[in-house]
């Protein structure tokens, strides 16, 4: 199933449901942080500036496009959209607002909508419709299911490459080019990809800052390449050298946080049902200080056109978790032995449970020093 | 995202530098009655920010407070937990992580009774950032900044220009990977030059191609298995602590691009202030035998965006302003085929490379 087939997918769903919702156009913003809102809509995987798209309720888009070189490569990628070059991205679709006076409009992602986009409320019926979209983002298609298998098919071959290049005086930003360049001669055309390296000095993982890997370091990475738009994550953790009983016995913590999240992956439970399963192991270990915000951010999130998809996996959010969503399931936190250790897998959300999508063994691994 | 070398160094980027950058802003904010100055940043529009801080974020988003005096605010909704990581690379600003940067930002307007609020890039502030400051701080004038913000970071300083340069070398090393001789397919040229680009310490690698020139002058990124034609051109945008550049070049089984690549060399070289980019492209083809001007485009950093248009040969420029820093492409027709370049310049530099 290749890229055409999933546009044409996503396409058909946005217009069902735009009917739905009784839209005469949707308006979509995207940029290379934030860009999946724009992917579904248009297709396109935007790299520089920024993009907005209009949404016809015949199935018409025009892409408005702030870099010429993104024009060009819009052109190339969609050539069924109607692509615009505009310097002044704000202006222009401001203007061509002014023809949808008296239809009615959704937004989305309203939060990152432009400013003077946003302020047409006061003379255009614009609504927010993010909440719709979404769904639509979460809850996948099977073409859209076959590249998140691609992706974490190549997730596990990224981290190998990764443990192989990891070796004592190396740089961390070594072993991210390695990665890369395997990425880039695979089909994966963007990575979300963070690494920690060090103990208990380190609190977090960051973009690669230069550390050089020695003895005994833990050396963490959240792995995330994308394939005809979709990321698939794996996270693990591996040691310089052969890890320390504190080291071995910290990991199976989080091994057992993990499967009992992945247990509990099924449809019709909540986010934060996965997030307590897996809480409840370091509670269990008397480590529950380690799972609130101030050591970690969430316990896994949706996979999809965005690297960090909704839903968030947090005790706090309810939302459901339906067969054919895609998630992460990550127990990633500070240990105070340790430091800061991961370990996740991608999984597809099936009726009785769900597929594990990685296939990387859940080792901590080791490297020679 | 973000994922190469993101590390302050104070040898490439002197706190006194920083201190350059925000006198000159805050004297722009003088002069038009500005009482604070808010900056939008996130990995798309990273640039302003990093020029008065040297931070630029991975990921995620934030907002910078520059007062009339005192110390900067940064909010991002960066967690917590990598707030250390970000003053490591941010030594100049006050470093506080939470989910809305606007209210945060807003309570601090307030406190400081500023009034009259420049912001840069104002109309494409995302909403709910705009929202939350607008609703915090109801009684705050906003005014668009770019003009201000723009006229500040006019002329490049000493740290900028060692940092671009490190940029280049980076880019033409990475292209210096790429021949007709050696490669056959796209996809593994294109990870080649990434991977020797952020082994030399990148903060980020773009890589387009144009895998057959003669068919098709657009470049665009690829990651599969493609053929190269004779005639193909790579373009590398690379990022070094902050500072962007691009370079484009053009390769063929032939000799047909050695005159067009002179040419284009002595051009960047001959670049000078006081006259605009149309003429003196238009004036110099001339040197160049058989050869037509397709098109052409500068790009510089003037405010959110690494590189952004300022002028091409759909929009004539005016006089270029001495010390500016531009990237120019130019796509030419010659009798052998398509050609297209691009390298970076300093105006008035004597000794820039091309």
């Amino acid at each position: 199933m290749g890229r055409s087939m999933i546009a044409g997918d996503r396409r058909a769903r946005l217009m069902a449901t735009m009917a739905d919702a009784k839209l005469d156009a949707l308006i979509v913003y995207g940029n290379a942080w934030q860009g999946d809102y724009l992917r579904y809509a248009t297709d396109f995987g935007i790299l520089e500036g920024q993009g907005l798209a209009i949404v016809g309720k015949d199935g018409h888009v025009a892409l408005y496009l702030d870099i010429p070189f993104e024009v060009d490569r819009a052109e190339l990628d969609c050539p069924n959209l109607e692509v615009i070059y505009a310097p002044d991205l704000m202006a222009a679709v401001d203007t061509k607002l002014d023809r949808l006076r008296n239809h009615r409009v959704g937004a989305a992602p309203q939060r990152l909508l432009p400013r003077r986009i946003a302020a047409r409320t006061k003379d255009i019926d614009l609504s927010d419709a993010t909440t719709f979209v979404d769904r639509l983002l979460m809850d996948k298609t099977k073409s859209e299911i076959a590249a998140l298998r691609r992706a974490a098919e190549i997730a596990d071959g990224g981290y190998r490459v990764f443990v192989d290049a990891a070796r004592p005086g190396r740089a961390d930003y070594e072993l991210i080019a390695e990665t890369e360049s395997f990425f880039r001669s695979s089909g994966v055309d963007d990575n979300f990809q963070i690494i920690g390296v060090g103990g208990t000095d380190v609190l977090g993982m960051t973009p690669p800052s230069g550390r050089t890997l020695k003895r005994g370091d833990l050396v963490t990475t959240e792995l995330t390449p994308c394939v005809d738009g979709y990321y698939a994550q794996i996270c693990r953790t591996l040691v310089i050298g052969e890890p320390s009983p504190a080291q071995r016995a910290a990991h199976a913590i989080y091994r057992e946080a993990m499967e009992a999240g992945i247990a509990r992956v099924r449809d019709g439970v909540t986010a934060a049902d996965i997030a307590r399963a897996e809480n409840d192991v370091f509670r269990k270990y008397g480590l529950g200080d380690y799972t609130t915000s101030k050591y970690t951010r969430v316990r896994g999130h949706g996979m999809g056109l965005f690297a960090d998809s909704k839903p968030h996996l947090l005790e706090t959010v309810t939302t459901r978790i339906n067969a054919g969503m895609a998630l992460i399931v990550h127990p990633n936190t500070y240990h105070p032995g340790v430091g800061y250790l991961v370990l996740g897998d991608g999984v597809l959300v099936t009726r009785p449970g769900c597929e594990v999508l990685t296939g990387t063994p859940r080792e901590l691994f080791s490297v020679l020093a | 995202m973000r994922r190469g070398l993101i590390k302050w160094d104070p040898q490439e980027l002197p706190l006194a530098t920083l201190e350059a950058r925000l006198g000159r802003l805050r004297a722009q904010m003088a002069n038009t009655g500005l009482d604070g100055f808010v900056i939008y940043t996130n990995n798309v529009r990273p640039s302003a920010v990093h020029y008065l801080t040297g931070f630029t974020p991975y990921w995620s988003e934030g907002l910078l407070f520059v007062p009339k005096s005192g110390r900067l605010l940064f909010a991002t909704a960066l967690s917590n937990r990598v707030a250390e990581w970000i003053r490591s690379t941010n030594r100049v600003s006050e470093v506080i992580s939470t989910p809305r940067p606007g209210l945060l930002i807003a309570e601090c307007l307030t406190k400081e009774a500023a009034q009259r609020i420049g912001i840069l890039e104002l109309d494409g502030m995302p909403s709910e950032l705009f929202d939350d400051l607008a609703a915090a701080a109801p009684t705050a004038t906003w005014v668009e900044g770019s003009t201000q913000f723009a006229a500040a970071r006019n002329a490049i300083d000493a740290a900028e220009r060692a940092l671009l340069l490190r940029a280049d070398a980076l880019a033409c090393a990475g292209l210096d990977q790429a021949s007709t001789a050696d490669q056959a397919d796209a996809g593994a040229l294109a990870g080649s030059i990434e991977k020797h680009i952020r082994l030399a310490g990148a903060e980020e690698v773009y890589v387009a191609l144009a895998p057959d020139l003669a068919a098709d002058r657009r470049l665009n990124r690829i990651s599969r298995s493609a053929s190269l034609a004779a005639r193909f051109a790579v373009r590398v945008s690379v990022a070094y602590k902050g500072s962007w550049i691009r370079r484009t070049r053009t390769y063929a089984n032939n000799q047909s691009v050695i005159g067009a690549d002179a040419w284009f060399k002595e051009l960047i070289s001959g670049m000078r202030a006081g006259q605009s980019l149309t003429k003196q492209v238009s004036t110099h083809l001339a040197a160049l035998r058989g050869a037509g001007l397709e098109s052409w485009m500068a790009e510089s950093c003037i405010g959110g965006y690494p590189l952004s248009p300022v002028a091409s040969s759909r929009a004539p420029d005016h006089d270029m302003p001495a010390g500016r820093f531009f990237v120019l492409t130019i796509a030419l027709s010659l009798e052998q085929g398509p050609w297209v370049g691009a390298a970076p310049f300093i105006a008035d530099e004597p000794s820039q490379s091309g």
